[in-house]
């Protein structure tokens, strides 16, 4: 405890150059927390963007089959605990038509309670009801712009096999995205089997979300291999999107790493140029019987000290920075992240107490005949 | 009385090849407890050189030195550490004082290094080696707001906070105008009368000298001259 005392008390007799290397760590520390804070959150909105609502998994007939089971959807819930959702869906194309204009639509028909669950459609009406009563249909607000239908409004659609379909548009969604808003419109189970000429119980496709979206590519090949069904994950189909947040990732632990090798550096210096200042003290020291491990702890805790200080100033200065972003007019915010956070103050002292070992070795071996003898 | 300091035959050469300076070579006597000697000899003579070897903060070429029946010269840095802590008490020309901390600190360093609480016995010690060095009041100023003469006297009452048996001095009053060595001294007599504590001062001051019970006299590394001196006040 003596060396402890003895550390702060060395930086205290020089608090320029004690503020001086503390804000300088805590810069360190703020930029990281910023930087981490920053991709960590724009990460999970791109990935939001990307699959927040649609399904991360979907299960395909397998080679010789043409419709899947409702019960696979219960069956794959039931086998792999990370499955969130899986619901059974029927998939078709069709046309419409609207005087000179005829637009290709993919439908999806559902219950309104499963489809909700995969697509958040309740949170995104625009207009009408959220429902999906028999012969309902709900449309894309660039659809419903375009060819002019609203909620009430009829809707007749060429079906694969050449028949005509009429529907009533019960509500108009918003996906966040044109093409969806534009193409996309989903059908009750119901009138789906109808348009397709399939059974009550059979389906086109399992639609799955999961609690961890990166699971995708081990989950698939599993429901895949073990009910004999195609599976076809997000992350295949998002290679790009992938790539690109793989890279963005890489260059911000370079950022980091940069960072926190500054920050060592700046400790390091500190603390060499504060052993050679000291020397003279440690020379008196170890004269009236300091032990040379004794000796070398004072340097050790004076880079905890330096660490602890920059580290609490950097946690704070990030916060603010974050608090302070939050002002910035930009579509979206960064959340601070605890675990992040909490690793990069780990990562903080250790660093410093890494930078400590050279002055605390150089203390330790210091001869006190080496101060006695020159005055 | 027992043989508190015995220097067998110890020798120091500094430096290798043809660079080495041959300091001290096969000087050999012996201090019994609570003798006032001193240590004379011309400049370059080898007097400190002798004094750092007994102190422990530096290793003789050849040769050993035994304090207090234990053979110093084979012990590691923590021995020899524990030994300068408890055993030794040390009064440089120079003060050697911690600028960062107060008097008080500065006294009792000696003591936190050896893992006391300054508290009860301790600090009545503190107290009472501040009574005797007249240092009363200034516990708390920092060490560099002292007079030179005020600086050396602390160094002296850190060097006695351990209660060492041997205090070890090199030219202490060297800085110090003529009332100032004399107190100093004054100072010295009282302290290995009234604790018994024994003294080797090194000294090119011959009047000095004349004033301690045993003179001993280096002259190139050797010791020449041992000689009882009664006349000593
Ligand atoms: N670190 C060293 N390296 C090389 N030679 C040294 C070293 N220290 C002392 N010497 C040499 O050893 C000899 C004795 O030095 P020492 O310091 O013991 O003399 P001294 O009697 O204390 O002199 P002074 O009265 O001037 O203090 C001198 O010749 C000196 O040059
Ligand atoms: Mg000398």
């Amino acid at each position: 405890m003596l060396s402890l005392k003895i550390a702060a008390r060395f930086l205290k007799s020089s608090p320029g150059q004690s503020a001086l290397i503390i804000a300088g760590i805590a810069v360190g520390i703020a930029t990281q927390i910023f930087v981490g804070s920053l991709i960590t959150s724009l990460q999970a909105d791109l990935i939001d963007a990307a699959v927040g609502s649609s399904p991360h998994i979907t299960l395909l007939p397998g080679d010789s089959a043409s419709t899947v089971p409702g019960t696979l959807a219960t069956t794959a819930s039931k086998s792999e605990p990370l499955v969130a959702t899986a619901i059974p869906v029927r998939t078709l194309s069709a046309i419409y038509t609207s005087g000179e204009d005829s637009v290709p639509l993919s439908i999806t028909g559902g219950d309104a309670t499963d489809l909700g669950l995969i697509y958040k459609l309740e949170d995104r009406m625009v207009s009408g009801t959220y429902r999906l009563s028999a012969g309902e249909a709900l449309v894309g607000t660039v659809f419903a712009e375009k060819y002019d239908v609203g909620a009430g409004d009829p809707l007749e659609l060429l079906l694969p096999d050449g028949t005509m379909a009429e529907f009533t548009v019960s509500g108009v969604f918003d996906l966040g995205q044109a093409t969806a808003n534009e193409r996309v419109a989903f059908v009750d189970a119901a009138s789906a089997a109808d348009a397709l000429g399939i059974a009550d119980e059979e389906y086109t496709a399992i639609q799955i979300q999961l609690t961890d979206v990166f699971a995708s590519t081990e989950v698939a090949d599993r429901l895949g291999n073990d009910n004999d069904v195609t599976a076809v994950d997000w992350q295949a189909e998002n290679a790009e999107l992938l790539s690109g947040l793989a890279a963005q990732s890489g260059s911000s632990i370079m950022i980091q790493v940069f960072v926190l090798i500054a920050v060592a550096l700046g400790i390091a210096s500190t603390l060499a140029i504060s052993a050679v200042q000291k020397t003279r003290q440690i020379g008196i020291l170890k004269a009236i019987g300091m032990g040379d491990g004794a000796a070398g702890r004072i340097f050790a805790w004076q880079a905890a000290l330096l660490g602890a200080g920059g580290t609490l100033g950097g946690i704070a200065l990030g916060y603010g920075l974050i608090w302070g972003f939050s002002f910035a007019p930009v579509p979206f915010s960064i959340r601070p992240e605890p675990t992040f956070i909490a690793i990069s103050a780990g990562i903080g002292i250790t660093v410093a107490l890494l930078s400590s070992i050279i002055p605390a070795r150089s203390t330790s071996r210091l001869d006190p005949i080496e101060v006695i003898q020159n005055g | 009385m027992a043989d508190l300091l015995v220097v067998d035959a110890i020798g120091k050469v500094y430096g290798e090849g043809s660079a080495a300076t041959r300091a001290l070579a096969d000087v050999s006597f012996t201090v019994a407890e609570g003798e006032f000697a001193s240590i004379v000899g011309q400049s370059g003579s080898g007097k400190s050189t002798l004094l750092n070897l007994i102190g422990l903060l530096d290793t003789p070429t050849s040769g050993q030195v035994l304090f207090a029946g234990e053979n110093t010269t084979a012990l590691g840095r923590r021995g020899r550490a524990r030994v300068r802590n408890e055993g030794l008490g040390f009064v440089f020309q120079f003060h050697y004082l911690l600028p960062e901390f107060s008097v008080w600190e500065n006294l009792t360093m000696p003591a936190q290094i050896a893992g006391r609480t300054v508290s009860g016995e301790e600090r009545d010690r503190a107290l009472q080696t501040l009574a005797l060095l007249g240092l009363e009041g200034l516990e708390r100023k920092n060490a560099n707001q002292l007079s030179g003469g005020q600086k050396q006297r602390v160094a002296i009452g850190r060097a006695l906070m351990n209660r060492p048996r041997l205090i070890l001095a090199d030219e202490p009053t060297g800085n110090l105008d003529t009332a100032n060595t004399e107190a100093v001294y004054g100072l010295f007599r009282t302290i290995n009368a009234e604790l018994g504590t024994t003294f080797l001062i090194v000294t090119h001051d011959r009047a000095v000298a004349q004033q301690t019970d045993r003179i001993l006299e280096v002259r190139d590394g050797e010791l020449v001259q041992d000689v009882r001196n009664d006349y000593a006040g």
